[in-house]
């Protein structure tokens, strides 16, 4: 309407001036008629009247702004002075838009990590339609049976199937590990992307194994590779020592399926014998290394894709019993390799979203109570502004205003302090030998959301205020002072203390959930591992991609542990295919050779590493029967494993399993146990304990070799010495993974650093936010009551009654709080069991404590205010109003 | 200095809205009728400039207190008449009844003795 009103003036504008000329003129000619009538002049009349009217252009110039002012300008105005009210508190408005930034910042800084995660889709052609197909068992398939779903799924205008893998990547100068996808041919068609230069590999391209040497390039690596230039198509590169042609350029934005993980190059799947040397696997039917993901055809729906992928699932079944019987498909999403790790992944990013939205509602009803403050002390000044003809609407857009004109310099502010912190997110790099990343770029949605929550932050804290004031009483507010009478005192605090009570109850969970964090933190460090990574230094090389046959490979193995231990200080020295809690780990399936006839994928699992004798006793695994590997377990001698507690109970249901046999499956050779160790974690910190079985290296091979290097004290100088030796026996072959153990593990200890780290700020944020609140309430109550005071201590009041007075409310208050935050707490336990690790949700002894701990807090916030009440002069308290 | 200068302008806005409501609420009238209506009614106590009222009415129109229509004056002039609009009568009652409550409330302070404090 206003809008209109606007447009209207400015096409009519000018007859809104002819219009306002003829109303002028008709005033002046009225008053001289009048003046002429007392007996004045013509002249004098009109000299006169034109004094008594005042500046013509000055008027006519207001009136047209009465006339054009709209909303617009109400709001310029009501601006201008909401700031100017905000620079008469400079400390009010500072805190305020501190805490609000902090609030905002943190919340749009998650949002965006769990927009880029969760909610951005990828940039494929119509990703609503790209899927990831998984077993209810498992993400992985194997390649002969990926086949049968390319073929003859229905449903499906395409299956791709593809794998992370490792290589090394030769393009002049030294040979590089470089992570990859294997990828089949028809994996950039079904995805539906273009390539930012040169061509992609199509199917017709990845048709014979080992056939297929094309490489297709990542962005970022064109760009620091080969400097972005457009010779680097058709380029020749050497991977594992195998020359490959570069045909195209991966686009800047696609980085994969995988939201985490950053390939630097994509290869045919055709080349996987090539690529993972020595691990063939393209024709495995019980090798599941494939992932697959399939573009819908038009118009199926993801229920009918999947009856289509379950009909073929069946007739595997049928044809290979025992290794595809109960194998059910299903679809998930693309970005996190199925399901499994999605929904851990959402529940953990949702969860801090859920704790940092409440720090932000902390600082919505802290401000909101100094906000109420602020209008209560303003009570005298509204009145005025009412009573001289401000309307109530007003008075509200006016107060309303200033919660805004805070919340938006806040939400400035903090859509500073979370690009800062996206910028520095994405800018991170894990310190482990994996290009994982998360690429937060700050957009437009984190610019819309910052804006949306600020205007919801605004309009929370300040609408209740500002409709408070608008019931001022006009009465007693000009008479003097509200103070006066006590029984209104009570209920205007009401809507106050309902915010200290959520306050302290959020503020209460958050500080329950931090400390709860930070002590499963403490007890994972000091949780027994299963090992000693004291003292230990590791550096791994990939003989396989390096060109070394088997037989070179265990020589080369076996000459570098001696090399190794001729270093100063080293007291043993052994080697592995991959360590607990390293990212590297393998899973198989297995069974009792007594008590067969478990079948297809519901077969046990085990965690399996490969070892070479002494293995075990460098890492100071304690074994608690039989024996360890030594140099006799070799090729030529029967297969023999070491297995942990876990693997006995579930394998062979005993504590004593040595003497026991078991095998990979029906046609593989039994694997005798020769010794039994504790259990230790193997994938993750928060693991349960887990199954797995140790084989020796020497009875198979396994071209990765991880180096373990137990030394007298912590040498850091360690691992380049070990690199030299490498380098000395091999210099082409690239050395990975150097370093102390002890570091390696914060890979493992990763996502609970990150939870106990957020937790914390939070946990103290909202500590704060509630310590001033708690403050600013008995600060403010303190000081209307100053008076009463007096009068009390004039009657001869006791210091114990004065307190009781100042303290006995505040006391309720934060206990209804604590208690409401108890019952929260528990409720939100199954959210916040996603985003804490504890073994012992309900620890009583710590439940108590941070009890105790908030209620001490309170009162020393409490303290300074209360002492000035005690302290009150009566004579000035009675003088001073 | 500033400030103090806009809180009277506010002052004097306020109660110039407040008086041309109640000249217009006794019936149709033209910008210089409300003026001398203003003058009878306050005992001509309102010292402003003529001119100055006018940009008063053009804000009263605009928030739709008034409503304007051309007519021809008691000499046979083209007139611009003001009416108050139904929006307008409730904004002059509530401004009547705070008006008054916070004459009352002076007239309560001003006579309030050193023992009733």
């Amino acid at each position: 309407m206003f809008r209109f009103l606007h447009w209207r003036s400015l096409f009519r504008r000018d007859r809104f001036e002819s219009e306002m000329a003829d109303e002028f003129a008709f005033h002046l000619q009225a008053r001289i008629d009048d003046l002429m009538r007392t007996g004045l002049s013509p002249q004098e009349a009109e000299r006169r009247a034109r004094l008594e009217f005042g500046g013509k252009e000055r008027y006519r110039a207001e009136c047209r702004e009465s006339h054009r002012v709209h909303w617009l300008d109400e709001l310029g105005r009501n601006i201008r002075y909401a700031l100017r009210s905000l620079r008469r508190t400079p400390a009010f408005s500072l805190a305020a838009i501190l805490s609000l930034a902090l609030g905002i910042g943190i919340n749009t800084f998650i949002f965006s990590v769990f927009d880029s995660l969760v909610l951005k889709p990828l940039p494929i052609k119509d990703p609503a339609r790209v899927t990831f197909i998984e077993t209810t068992t498992g993400n992985t398939h194997s390649f002969p049976d990926y086949r049968e779903f390319r073929d003859r799924a229905k449903a499906f205008s395409g299956i791709a199937g593809y794998r992370i893998s490792v290589m090394n990547f030769e393009h002049g100068g030294e040979p590089n590990r470089m992570w990859c996808y294997l990828a089949t041919g028809n994996y950039f068609d079904v995805l539906g992307i273009r390539p930012a230069a040169g061509r992609f590999f199509h199917q017709q391209d990845d048709l014979h194994p080992g056939a297929s040497p094309y490489a297709v390039l990542s962005y970022t690596t064109w760009q620091t590779r080969f400097a972005g230039s457009p010779q680097a198509i058709g380029a020749t590169v050497r991977i594992n020592g195998l020359s490959y042609t570069v045909l195209g350029v991966a686009p800047k934005e696609f980085h994969g399926t995988e939201m985490f993980y950053w390939p630097e190059v994509w290869l045919p799947m055709m080349m996987q014998p090539q690529v993972e040397v020595g691990n063939a696997w393209l024709e495995e039917r019980a090798e599941w290394n494939t992932m697959m993901l399939g573009r819908l055809k038009p118009g199926i729906t993801s229920v009918q894709a999947t009856g289509d992928l379950n009909r073929i699932a069946d007739d595997l079944a049928r044809q290979y019993p025992l290794i595809d019987k109960d194998m059910h498909m299903r679809l998930a999403e693309l970005g996190f390799m199925g399901s499994s790790l999605r929904e851990p992944v959402e529940a953990f990013a949702g969860g801090v979203l859920l704790l940092a939205s409440l720090v932000l509602l902390t600082a919505c009803s802290n401000l909101a109570g100094l906000m109420l403050a602020r209008v209560t002390d303003r009570q005298q000044e509204l009145a005025i502004r009412v009573s001289i003809g401000a309307g109530r609407l007003r008075i509200v857009s006016q107060l309303l205003t200033e919660s805004l004109v805070l919340a938006f310099l806040g939400g400035i502010a903090g859509c500073a302090l979370s690009v800062t912190a996206c910028k520095l997110f994405s800018g991170w790099h894990a310190p482990v030998d994996f290009p994982v990343q998360i690429a937060v770029n700050p957009d437009w949605r984190l610019l819309a959301f910052a804006a949306a929550i600020t205007l919801v932050t605004g309009l929370l804290f300040g609408l209740g205020p500002a409709l408070r004031s608008s019931r001022t009483d006009l009465n007693p507010s000009l008479k003097g002072n509200a103070g006066i009478s006590l029984l209104k005192t009570k209920h205007r605090f009401a809507v106050r203390d309902l915010l200290l009570v959520g306050q302290v109850a959020v503020c209460f969970v958050l500080v329950f959930a931090c400390i709860l964090s930070l002590q499963g933190l403490q007890r994972a460090i000091t949780q027994p591992l299963g090992f000693d990574p004291q003292n230990v230094t590791t550096a791994a090389v990939e003989l396989g991609s390096a060109g070394y046959s088997e037989a070179q490979g265990k020589l080369f193995q076996q000459r570098l542990a001696e090399s190794l231990r001729s270093l100063p200080g080293v007291t043993s020295v052994a080697y592995a295919n991959s360590l607990p809690l390293s990212v590297d780990q393998s899973t198989t399936s297995v069974e009792s050779t007594e008590e067969p006839g478990k079948t297809g994928r519901r077969r046990a699992q085990a965690n399996y590493y490969e070892v070479s004798p002494g293995l075990l006793p460098t890492l100071r695994v304690p074994l608690l029967r039989g024996r360890d590997f030594n140099e006799h377990d070799n090729a030529h001698a029967p297969l023999v494993a070491v297995v942990n507690e876990s693997f006995a109970r579930k394998i062979f249901n005993t504590n004593d399993p040595i003497g026991k046999t078991f095998r990979y499956g029906p046609q593989s050779p039994p694997i005798q146990v020769i010794g039994l160790v504790r259990d230790g974690k193997y994938v993750s910190l928060t693991e349960a304990p887990d199954a797995a079985f140790f084989g020796c290296i020497l009875q198979t091979y396994n071209p990765t070799t991880t180096l373990v290097v137990r030394s007298l004290t912590s040498a850091a100088a360690l691992a380049p010495q070990i690199a030299k030796r490498i380098r000395a026996l091999d210099p082409k072959l690239p050395v990975y993974g150097a370093g102390n153990l002890e570091s390696m593990l914060g890979f493992a200890m990763f996502p609970m650093r990150a939870a106990a780290l957020a937790l914390s700020a939070f946990g103290a944020l909202a500590l704060l936010l509630t310590v001033t609140g708690i403050y600013g309430l008995v600060d403010y109550s303190v000081v209307r009551r100053t008076r009463e005071f007096g009068i009390r201590i004039a009657v001869g009041a006791r210091a114990f009654e004065l307190l009781r007075l100042m303290l006995g409310r505040l006391l309720v208050l934060v206990s209804v709080g604590l208690a409401v935050g108890v019952i929260l707490a528990f409720a939100a336990g199954a959210a916040l069991s996603a985003v804490i690790y504890t073994t012992s949700p309900t620890n009583p002894i710590l439940l108590v404590g941070v009890l105790l701990a908030l209620l001490v807090s309170a009162l020393l916030a409490s303290w300074k205010p209360v002492l000035r009440g005690l302290r009150v002069n009566p004579v000035s308290a009675l003088r001073c109003e | 200095m500033h400030r103090k200068d806009n809180k009277s302008a506010e002052l004097l806005q306020g109660t110039l809205d407040l008086l041309v409501l109640k000249a217009v609420s006794l019936g149709k009238m033209h910008g210089y009728g409300i003026l001398l209506r203003i003058e009878q009614i306050s005992g001509g106590s309102l010292d402003i400039e003529q001119g100055a009222l006018y940009p008063a009415l053009y804000r009263l129109e605009r928030q739709g207190m008034l409503a304007t229509e051309w007519g021809t004056s008691e000499n046979n002039r083209k007139a611009k008449y003001y009416i108050l609009t139904s929006r307008g009568r409730v904004q002059l009652k509530d401004e009547e009844r705070s008006w008054s409550r916070l004459v009352e409330a002076i007239g309560t302070a001003l006579k309030a003795r050193p023992n009733e404090v």
